[in-house]
C-alpha cells in the first residue's frame, strides 16, 4: 500500500470511531492509537525510513498533511463532546421554575384617586389650571355667591354639615371657583378636584365624604356647545373614542340653562347592561351656563364674558368603571380590595 | 309627586305610549323617575254573577259556586267567604289571575270539589275601602253597581290607568300639581292645553254674615283669601275623585275635605277648610306666634311656640301652623254645617323655619317652602266651590275675603335674539323662540329685529332673566340640538398645582416602596384622638367640632391622621391580611389656628402605616427616608416621638430646625387595645415642611474612572451609643475622598464585656484624579479613630 493509501484507511478508520465514540475519555483512546507513541499515524511516519530519498519529502508533505488534519478532527470532536458535557452538567443544575415565590410588591394609588388623576390628565392637556381650596368653607363662598340664598329651597338638595351659622364644609368645590372668579381676570379655565361633605348616612350609595372635580372655564363667547364639546372630549379620551354624552334640561341655582349629563354606559358601550341597567346610559354629571347672577356677584362682568361649569363625582366614576358595588369598600382600607387595582 | 295618566290627559292629550311620554318630558325638561302601571298586580279578574251557591258536603263553611262571567259555560268555583249568597256581582280571579302580594289562581280542589277560580275581597285585589267604599270587611266584595259580566275590574276602580312619578325640580314648584304637568305637557307633546273653565254658581248672602277674617302680618301671609259654604251636605266622594286621590297615593276622606285635597293636586295650591262652627268668635286671625304660647297640632303632639312662628287662630287662641298644620278643633265632619275655604299664600323661609325647628314636614308645608305663586290663588278658591257646585256639596255664599298688600305682576324681560342663540351654541331663529315660548305660556314681543320682550306666565316664580329665557327656548327646541364644538379664545397655561403635582409624585415613590394608597373619613370623634393618650393642652386635642355631626364617632374633623391609620391596620389584621403597607393623604384642621378669613387652619400631611413579616423601626424609616431623598432632603435621626409611639423606637426626622416627620413603632399600650400585632409601625409626615425643605436637583458629578479603596474598622463602644452620630463623625474625619460608609456587622459577647457593642465599618475611599495609597489613607484612619475616641468612647478593637 502506498502511503496516500494508508493515510485514507487511516483517516476513514478514525472518522467511523469519532462518530462513534461518546465520551472524552474514549476520545483520548483515539488519539493515542491514531497520534501516539505507537500509533497508526506515528508508526507511518517510521515507515518513512524505507522509502527513497526522492519520495521521501511528498511522502513527508502528505504525511504531516494529514497529520493536521486528523489533529483537527480531533479536536473539533473534542469541542463537541465538552459543549455537550457541558450542557449535561447545566441540565442537571434544573430547578423547578414553577415554583410558587412571593412577589416584589408593588403599591398601588386609591382607585378614586386613579380616577382623579385620568381625569385631571385630560383637562389639564385642554388647559385647564387646577385648583384646590379650603374643605371648611364659608357660607358665603359655598352658598351665597352660587345663588344659594339661605333658606333656598335648593339648600335642601345638598345636607349640609355646618360649624356655625357662617362656616360649613364645603358640599361641593364651587366655592374654589367662587374664589378664582374673585380673583383672577378672565378668561378662567380651572378644574377644581377635591373633598366634599353632605350630611348622608353611609350606605351602597352614599357616603358623607366624596370627592368633585368641578370644571369652569369663563371667556367672551363661550357657548353650550362648546361645554359639550369639552364634556365630549374628555370622556372620549378617558373611555374610548365612542363614548358619547346626551344631554337632559336639569336645574342648579349657579347654571341656566342646566343640563344633566348621560354618557354610553362604559361597561356595556351602549348595548345595555345590569350597570346601566339597560338603557345604555349612565348619569355622570350635571352642568351648565354659569348664572349671569353668579358672575356678577364674583365681580364679573356678564355682559361681556360667559361661562360653562361641570362637577363630576369622582367615586361615580370609579364605581362604574370598576365595576364596584359598594361605596364603603372605598373607605375600609381592606388590602384585599385595594390590592385588585393597578 | 304621582299624577295619573289619565288624568293628564283630560287637560292635555298624551297620543304617545307612556315610555315615549317619559322620554320625551324628560327632554323637555320635566323629570320623570318612572312611569308604574297601576294594574301591574292584577290580571284576569273580571265582574261575574253568583248563578248558584249551595253548601259543601264535606265542610261547614265552604260553599260550591257557579259563576257567570259572560262567558259561555259558568265557572264552578269553591268560596269560603261567609257573605258570599246567590244573585251577587263579585270580582272573580279566573284560572291564570295575577293578584296583587305575587299570587296565581290555578285550577284546584278544595275537598274534593274542584274550583276555577276564586271569588275575591278587596283586600285581595288591592282595593282599599277609600277606593271604593262598600269594599266592606266581612269577606267578598259585592258591587253595589251594575257592570256588564266579564268586565276587567281594573276598569272599575281606575286601575287601568299609568301612574307617572315625576321628579319636579326646586325651581319648578308651579309643576307639583296636574295643571302644571298638564301645561308642561301640551307644550312638549304640541297639543291643546284644555284646562276647565271656572265657574261658581252663589246662593247669594254675603260672606261677612258667617266670618271675619284679619290678617296681621303680611309678610309671612302675603295673600290670604275665603269664601264660605253653608248647608254643607258631607258625603263620600264620586269614584273619579277618589280614584284621582288614589294614584296620588292619599286618602280619601270626606267630599269637603276631598276637594280641597285634589284642588290642591290639580292647582298646586294647599287648602285648609274650616267648620265654622268650631271656630270661636267667627273669626280667623292670622298672627305670629307670641313669646311662650304652644299649640298642639293634629297629630296629637305640642309645640312650644316663638314669635317667628305664623299662627291661625280664632278669637280664643290659636288653632294651627299657618302653613303647615291645622289644628284638632276645626276638622270637618259629618255633623258639619258651614265651612270656609282658605286658600293663602305664606313665605318660603319662614314655614322652613318653623317645619325644620319643630320636625313636621306635611305635604301643604313642603309646597309653600319650594313656593306657591301668589297670583293664582283666587283660580284655585274658585275651583274648590265649582267642585262644590258639581258635587252637591253644600250651597257656595256669595262673596269672598282676597286679603294682600301688594300683587306685583311680572315685569318683561327684554332680550336679544342673538345673544340667547349665542349662549345655547345652537341656531336658534327669532320665530323659533317666539314659538318655543308661546308654547309655554309666555307672552311675546318681537321687534322683528333682535328685540324679544317676554312676560312669564303668572304662575312662574322662575323666570328673572335673559338667561331664563335662553333655558326655556332652548328645551323647547331640544336639547339633543346642542353641538359638540371646540373651545376657542385666548390660550391658558393649564396643568397641575404644585400639590396634585407632589402627591402625583409620592403616589409613584410608595408604589415602588410597595405601599398602597387608602382613604378615609376626614371625621374622627373626640374619644380616638384621646385614647393616643395626647395632653390635654395639645392642640390635637381641642378639635372643630361640627354642629349637626351624623354620630359620635365622626363629631369632629381631624386633627391627626394616626387614628384612623391604627383602626383600618386593625380591621386588615382582624379580616387575616397577613401584611399591611398602606399610606393616606389627609387635610389636618387646625382650630386653634384661624385664617383672617375666619376659617381654621387646613394642612396637608401624610401618614404610612404597616405590619407585617421582616417590617420593623428600620423599615419603616426607611421608606420615610427614602421618600425625603427624592426630594433631596438628608434629615437627621432624632430618638423619640410623640407618647403615642415605643419610646425607645420612634424617631423624629429632622432637617435644620424643621421637624418634617415623626416615626416608629407604635406603643404596645395602644396596640394591645386597638388589637394591633405587636410590631406595628406608623409615621406622620408634615407635608408642609417636607415641600418647605424640599431641594430643587441640580447639575450631577461627573463619574470618578479612579479605583475604589477600602478600609475595614471596628470599633468598640458602650450599648447605649446611637450609630447615627458615629456614622457622621466617620463621615467628618473622611473628608471629600470617602465616597461611602457601610456597617457591615455588630457583634456582641462575652469576649468584650457586657454592655459593649463591636461595630464593624467599612470606609470605602475615592478619588477623582489619582489612585489612592497608604500615604492618603493613614492620617484620615487616625483621624477618625481619634475622633471617634474623643467623642463616642469608641476604640478601635484589638
Amino acid at each position: 500500500m502506498d502511503i496516500k493509501t494508508q493515510l485514507d484507511v487511516i483517516r476513514e478508520e478514525l472518522e467511523k470511531e469519532l462518530a462513534s465514540l461518546t465520551d472524552i475519555r474514549q476520545l483520548e483512546e483515539v488519539r493515542q492509537k491514531v497520534l501516539g507513541k505507537k500509533g497508526t499515524l506515528t508508526a507511518l511516519l517510521r515507515s518513512m525510513g524505507s522509502l527513497s530519498p526522492e519520495e521521501r519529502p511528498i511522502a513527508g508533505q502528505m504525511i504531516n498533511k494529514g497529520r493536521e488534519e486528523i489533529g483537527q478532527m480531533i479536536d473539533a470532536r473534542m469541542a463537541d463532546l465538552k459543549a455537550k458535557e457541558r450542557e449535561e452538567k447545566l441540565r442537571k443544575d434544573t430547578i423547578d421554575v414553577t415554583e410558587p415565590r412571593e412577589l416584589p410588591r408593588v403599591g398601588v394609588p386609591h382607585p378614586t384617586s386613579l380616577a382623579l388623576e385620568e381625569v385631571l390628565s385630560a383637562l389639564t392637556g385642554l388647559g385647564f389650571d387646577v385648583v384646590e381650596g379650603p374643605e371648611v368653607e364659608l357660607d358665603h363662598y359655598n352658598f351665597e355667591l352660587l345663588n344659594l340664598p339661605k333658606d333656598h329651597p335648593a339648600r335642601d338638595a345638598q345636607d349640609t354639615f355646618y360649624v356655625d351659622d357662617n362656616i360649613v364644609l364645603r358640599t361641593h368645590t364651587s366655592p374654589v371657583q367662587a374664589r378664582t372668579m374673585l380673583s383672577r381676570k378672565p378668561p378662567i379655565r380651572i378644574a377644581c378636584p377635591g373633598r366634599v361633605f353632605r350630611a348622608d348616612e353611609v350606605d351602597a350609595t352614599h357616603s358623607p365624604v366624596f370627592h368633585q372635580i368641578e370644571g369652569l372655564v369663563i371667556d367672551k363667547d363661550v357657548t353650550m356647545g362648546d361645554l359639550k364639546g369639552t364634556l365630549d372630549t374628555l370622556f372620549k379620551k378617558l373611555y374610548g373614542d365612542d363614548i358619547e354624552t346626551r344631554f337632559r334640561p336639569s336645574f342648579f341655582p349657579f347654571t341656566e340653562p342646566s343640563a344633566e349629563v348621560d354618557l354610553t354606559c362604559i361597561t356595556c358601550r351602549g348595548k345595555g347592561c345590569r350597570m346601566c341597567k339597560g338603557t345604555g346610559w349612565i348619569e355622570v354629571l350635571g352642568c351648565g351656563m354659569v348664572n349671569p347672577k353668579v358672575l356678577e356677584m364674583c365681580g364679573i362682568d356678564s355682559n361681556e364674558y360667559r361661562g360653562f361649569a361641570f362637577g363630576i363625582g369622582l367615586e361615580r366614576i370609579t364605581m362604574l368603571r370598576y365595576g364596584i358595588k359598594d361605596m364603603r369598600l372605598l373607605y375600609e382600607g381592606d388590602e384585599r380590595f385595594l390590592r385588585q387595582f393597578r | 309627586m304621582k299624577v295619573s295618566m289619565k288624568w293628564i290627559n283630560q287637560y292635555a292629550e298624551i297620543p304617545v305610549s307612556p315610555a315615549e311620554y317619559e322620554s320625551r318630558m324628560i327632554m323637555r325638561g320635566t323629570g320623570v323617575e318612572g312611569v308604574e302601571y297601576l294594574g301591574e298586580n292584577l290580571e284576569n279578574v273580571v265582574v261575574g254573577r253568583v248563578l248558584t251557591c249551595r253548601d259543601h258536603e264535606n265542610s261547614d263553611h265552604l260553599h260550591v259556586c257557579t259563576v257567570d262571567v259572560g262567558e259561555n259555560e259558568p265557572l264552578q268555583i269553591v268560596c269560603g267567604a261567609p257573605n258570599v249568597k246567590e244573585g251577587i256581582l263579585v270580582p272573580v280571579a279566573k284560572v291564570g289571575a295575577k293578584l296583587p302580594g305575587g299570587f296565581q289562581i290555578k285550577k284546584g280542589k278544595l275537598r274534593g270539589v274542584e274550583s276555577y277560580g276564586m271569588l275575591c275581597s278587596g283586600p285581595e285585589i288591592g282595593v282599599p275601602v277609600e277606593l271604593y267604599p262598600s269594599v266592606g270587611d266581612e269577606g267578598l266584595l259585592i258591587f253595589n253597581e251594575e257592570y256588564a259580566l266579564g268586565t276587567d275590574v281594573r276598569t272599575i276602580f281606575g286601575l287601568d290607568d299609568y301612574v307617572v312619578d315625576f321628579e319636579i325640580l326646586a325651581n319648578r314648584p308651579d309643576c307639583l300639581c296636574c295643571w302644571g304637568v298638564a301645561r308642561e305637557t301640551a307644550a312638549a307633546m304640541d297639543t291643546e292645553l284644555k284646562l276647565p273653565e271656572i265657574k261658581v254658581t252663589d246662593v247669594g248672602g254675603d260672606i261677612a254674615d258667617h266670618v271675619k277674617v284679619t290678617v296681621e302680618n303680611f309678610d309671612r301671609c302675603p295673600r290670604y283669601a275665603a269664601r264660605v259654604i253653608k248647608n254643607v251636605r258631607v258625603a263620600p266622594s264620586p269614584a273619579w275623585i277618589r280614584q284621582i286621590l288614589h294614584a296620588a297615593g292619599m286618602r280619601s276622606i270626606n267630599n269637603i275635605v276631598d276637594i280641597t285635597n285634589l284642588v290642591m293636586l290639580e292647582t298646586g295650591h294647599p287648602m285648609h277648610a274650616f267648620d265654622l262652627d268650631k271656630v270661636r268668635g267667627r273669626h280667623i286671625i292670622v298672627r305670629n306666634a307670641k313669646a311662650g304660647e304652644t299649640l298642639r297640632t293634629l297629630d296629637g303632639k305640642d309645640h312650644e311656640l316663638l314669635p317667628s312662628d305664623l299662627l291661625i287662630c280664632d278669637a280664643e287662641g290659636p288653632t294651627g301652623l299657618a302653613g303647615i298644620m291645622g289644628g284638632e278643633e276645626s276638622e270637618i265632619t259629618e255633623g258639619t254645617r258651614e265651612v270656609m275655604f282658605e286658600c293663602a299664600t305664606f313665605d318660603r323661609a319662614g314655614t322652613r323655619q318653623s317645619t325644620r325647628r319643630m320636625g313636621i314636614r306635611t305635604e301643604s308645608s313642603g309646597r309653600f317652602e319650594r313656593g306657591v305663586s301668589n297670583q293664582t290663588i283666587m283660580t284655585a278658591l274658585e275651583r274648590a266651590c265649582q267642585l262644590v257646585n258639581e258635587l252637591d256639596a253644600g250651597d257656595v255664599v256669595g262673596g269672598h275675603y282676597d286679603y294682600y298688600e301688594s300683587l306685583e305682576a311680572h315685569k318683561p324681560i327684554v332680550c336679544s335674539v342673538k345673544r340667547i342663540a349665542a349662549r345655547t351654541g345652537v341656531e336658534i331663529t327669532a320665530e323659533q323662540m317666539v314659538n318655543a315660548l308661546k308654547k309655554l305660556n309666555f307672552t311675546v314681543e318681537f321687534d322683528g329685529g333682535d328685540v324679544l320682550t317676554v312676560t312669564a306666565p303668572d304662575y312662574r316664580q322662575d323666570v328673572e332673566l335673559e338667561a331664563d329665557i335662553c333655558e326655556e327656548v332652548l328645551r323647547m327646541v331640544g336639547y339633543e340640538h346642542i353641538p359638540s364644538t371646540r373651545l376657542r379664545g385666548e390660550t391658558t397655561q393649564g396643568g397641575l398645582n404644585p400639590l396634585m403635582q407632589r402627591k402625583k409624585n409620592i403616589r409613584r415613590v410608595m408604589g415602588g416602596l410597595g405601599y398602597d394608597e387608602m382613604m378615609t373619613f376626614s371625621f374622627v370623634s373626640k374619644k380616638s384622638i384621646a385614647s393616643l393618650g395626647l395632653p390635654e393642652d395639645d392642640p390635637r386635642m381641642q378639635p372643630l367640632m361640627l354642629r349637626n355631626p351624623l354620630g359620635e364617632d365622626t363629631a369632629c374633623m381631624r386633627t391627626t391622621l394616626a387614628p384612623d391609620m391604627l383602626r383600618i391596620l386593625s380591621g386588615n389584621y382582624n379580616h387575616g391580611n397577613e401584611c399591611a403597607m398602606l399610606y393616606e393623604f389627609g387635610t389636618l384642621f387646625d382650630a386653634t389656628r384661624r385664617t383672617e378669613e375666619g376659617l381654621v387652619t387646613e394642612s396637608p400631611a401624610l401618614s404610612i402605616g404597616a405590619y407585617g413579616k421582616d417590617l420593623d423601626f428600620y423599615a419603616i424609616r426607611g421608606v420615610v427616608e427614602a421618600l425625603l431623598k427624592t426630594e433631596g432632603i438628608i434629615c437627621k435621626i432624632v430618638p423619640g416621638a410623640d407618647c403615642y409611639y415605643h419610646p425607645g423606637r420612634s424617631a423624629r426626622l429632622v432637617c435644620g430646625d424643621t421637624v418634617i416627620a415623626q416615626l416608629g413603632q407604635v406603643h404596645p399600650d395602644i396596640t394591645a387595645a386597638m388589637d394591633l400585632p405587636e410590631v406595628t409601625l406608623l409615621a406622620e409626615v408634615d407635608m408642609v415642611a417636607m415641600y418647605d425643605c424640599a431641594t430643587v436637583m441640580g447639575h450631577v458629578q461627573s463619574i470618578s474612572r479612579m479605583q475604589a479603596v477600602s478600609r475595614d474598622i471596628a470599633l468598640v463602644m458602650k450599648e447605649e451609643v446611637n450609630l447615627g452620630p458615629v456614622m457622621d463623625t466617620l463621615r467628618e474625619a473622611g473628608g471629600a475622598l470617602l465616597e461611602d460608609i457601610r456597617l457591615f456587622d455588630v457583634f456582641r459577647g462575652k469576649q468584650l464585656g457586657d454592655g459593649l457593642k463591636s461595630c464593624a465599618f467599612s470606609l470605602i475611599f475615592r478619588s477623582p484624579d489619582q489612585t489612592l495609597t497608604e500615604e492618603h489613607l493613614a492620617p484620615i484612619m487616625k483621624k477618625a479613630l481619634k475622633l471617634c475616641k474623643e467623642r463616642h468612647d469608641a476604640e478601635i478593637r484589638s
